[in-house]
């Protein structure tokens, strides 16, 4: 029995997925740049990159499921980036209330994407286009398109430097050893949270069956607009999360931050064999589509390959990894 | 009908609340001012261009007779032709535009000055010199100052360092790579590393990071921006090697480049001025009727570890 369904698993997008890693980790070992492949320090910083991206994937997976999309991720993550150096930095807030503030503000910036979605019915990408230019406007707007550094100026025009808060460099500090970043721990921590939810819980079905085919959800007593409400909700966490590590490990809140992290978040997605119409699939190939771009970007970065090869080679891989999945249908 | 009606009233809600802030940020001196001048900002999304306006409001603060007209064009260059064709058909005294591109703006500008309102233009050149004065900084002459002071610093000990670059598609980025290079020149200093991190921290600090997994000895990281300097610093840190590598950036913002410098993260910064309060300036000098100079080449300074407090020292 166990036997048959990782058979299964392994002929079906998952299968499919893992090949298009492995094709990316081979790769790195042929490509090893002197060897820096083979380092732990390498995958450490890879782990590290892709967090953040990694973060805004696994909200943009529930909402991709049910056939929705949101564009608004890398806007609110830049709200979240600010607000939580200014409370730490200029507000001197508890580390724990800064969070929770940021975090209450993310999801309040999702859920108003989920009431457009879900409440008013305006199709997912131009009620989350338009958040994603309200929440940009609102960033700069709450920092006067200034970072919210630790360098201060006062009255006068001088400079005071303060002392970066204790919370951003636990952040962006690193456990066992030196080999694993909290930054990576806090999106395998989400990770696990947007699996429990898709592929453990009652909600997770429901936003299934609802990208699947929304209409029999309805009629088989599914509450269609309070989980998609919630969908946009939770992405909207998801971002003020990703913020707050941005905002940790660059050390300041920075207005422009963000910016096209909404395409890399759904291009792993995608890339993992969730299906962009809805109603297939899950956070297992995201984790996988996270890992290949995350990889493809290292491996590129060690070889010191130019700008120009990077962005055909990223795109080449893009195609081939989702033509791919194609033949798993 | 109740639709339109509320949509319209909460749309003038929406516009009203954030006019009357705008205004308020616009307009330096309401009462008394003879003279309005038109600042036409190509992206405030940056923040060397945030400064750079605010040295302009300084500098104005300092003249009641003076009124300020701030805007931002958001990068987009139709925009900010439309912003010069609205301050012509505002009659402005004196326009200073930041253009985004030269060719497309070149006509706009023209027709401005045909109109009778001098402009002076900040920073990027036009395709002709259709406007009454030019501010500008030399990219190349302060990436050569980078790459002397490097190779003042490091000749003789076949240093290795690493060049993170500003978007190589950009004229900057090009003249501050092709400067330093000439300013290595006859040094035994080696450029190991390259990546193009677009100006952006996140990718300089990536790239740092695969620098240091590949090479054990780095001396020196060149950052075509300061904020590329300190992702790299960000990167080196995290793995306990900051003190053994130096780190240059190009800016000199007083909040970002030099209190990087003084907060002992940089070793050096090397300004890239604005010209916004020398703009003001000549703006002044010309509305007073004095002739000015067609071109001004703005001078930049240093900010190293020993100069930082007494407030830089000027390169040539």
């Amino acid at each position: 029995m166990t036997n048959n369904r990782f058979a299964k698993m392994m002929t079906g997008y998952t299968g499919k997925a893992l090949i298009s890693l492995l094709v990316v980790i081979l790769l790195g070992i042929i490509f090893n740049a002197d060897g820096a492949f083979f380092k732990l320090g390498t995958h450490r910083d890879a782990l590290r990159q892709l967090s953040v991206y990694g973060i805004l994937a696994c909200g943009m997976t529930l909402v991709i499921v049910t056939g929705g999309i949101d564009l608004s991720v890398g806007s609110i993550l830049a709200v979240s980036s600010v607000c939580f150096s200014l409370f730490s930095i200029h507000y001197d807030m508890a580390p724990a209330l800064a969070i929770i503030l940021c975090i209450l503000i993310g999801t309040a910036l999702g859920s108003v994407s989920g009431t457009l979605v879900a409440g008013l019915k305006l199709q997912p990408f131009i009620a989350t286009l338009a958040m994603m230019t309200f929440a940009r406007g609102f960033a700069k707007y709450i920092t006067g398109g200034q970072k919210i550094s630790t360098y201060l100026t006062d009255a006068d025009g001088n400079v005071i430097i303060k002392e970066l808060p204790q919370i951003f460099q636990f952040i962006d500090s690193r456990i066992f050893g030196g080999n694993l970043t909290i930054v990576s721990v806090i999106f395998l921590f989400c990770f696990l949270i947007a699996w429990v939810l898709l592929a453990r819980h009652k909600w997770g079905r429901e936003l299934i069956a609802i990208g699947g085919n929304e209409e029999s959800a309805r009629l088989s007593g599914i509450p269609v607009v309070l989980s998609k409400f919630a969908a946009y909700a939770f992405s909207g966490a998801m971002c003020a999360i990703a913020g707050i590590c941005q905002a940790a490990q660059e050390t300041q809140g920075d207005p422009e931050a963000g910016a096209s992290y909404e395409l890399t978040a759904i291009a792993m997605v995608v890339i993992g064999g969730t299906s962009l119409a809805g109603g297939r699939g899950g956070m297992g190939l995201t984790f996988l589509g996270i890992l290949i771009i995350g990889y493809l970007e290292k491996i590129l970065s060690i070889n010191a390959v130019p700008e120009s090869g990077r962005l055909m080679i990223t795109g080449f891989i893009i195609i081939l990894a989702v033509l791919m999945q194609r033949k798993a249908d | 009908m109740k639709k339109t009606l509320i949509t319209l009233i909460l749309a003038s809600l929406a516009v009203g609340l954030f006019a009357n802030g705008g205004a308020e940020a616009a307009s330096t001196s309401e009462e008394g001012s003879q003279f309005v001048i038109g600042m036409s900002q190509c992206n405030l999304g940056e923040p060397w261009r945030v400064q750079m306006n605010a040295d302009v409001k300084r500098e104005a603060d300092k003249h009641p007779e003076l009124k300020v007209v701030f805007k931002d064009a958001q990068n987009d260059t139709l925009k900010q032709r439309s912003h010069v064709e609205e301050f012509v058909a505002m009659g402005v005294d004196l326009m200073i535009i930041s253009p985004k591109e030269a060719q497309p703006l070149t006509a706009p500008v023209k027709a401005c000055m045909d109109a009778g309102i001098p402009v002076i233009v900040l920073d990027r050149d036009l395709v002709d010199d259709v406007y009454t004065q030019f501010i500008g900084a030399n990219n190349v002459k302060i990436g050569t100052a980078a790459g002397q002071w490097v190779a003042e610093k490091l000749n003789g000990q076949n240093a290795k360092i690493v060049e993170l670059m500003g978007l190589q598609t950009s004229t900057p980025g090009q003249d501050r790579h092709n400067g330093f290079m000439e300013g290595l020149e006859g040094s035994d200093v080696e450029v190991i590393f390259r990546a193009d991190v677009e100006w952006l921290e996140p990718n300089a600090r990536a790239e740092m990071e695969s620098a240091l997994a590949r090479y054990d000895n780095i001396s020196l990281v060149y950052g075509h921006n300061d904020p590329a300097s300190h992702g790299a610093y960000l990167a080196a840190k995290a793995m306990d090697r900051q003190d053994d590598i130096m780190f240059i950036g190009i800016d000199a913002l007083p909040h970002e480049g030099v209190a990087y410098v003084q907060d002992g993260i940089l070793d050096a910064t090397f300004q890239y001025p604005t010209g916004g309060d020398v703009a003001v300036q000549q703006a002044l000098k010309l509305l007073n009727g004095e002739s000015i100079e067609k071109r001004i080449v703005l001078g930049s300074r240093r900010f190293d570890t020993e100069n930082v407090t007494s407030g830089g020292e000027a390169i040539n």
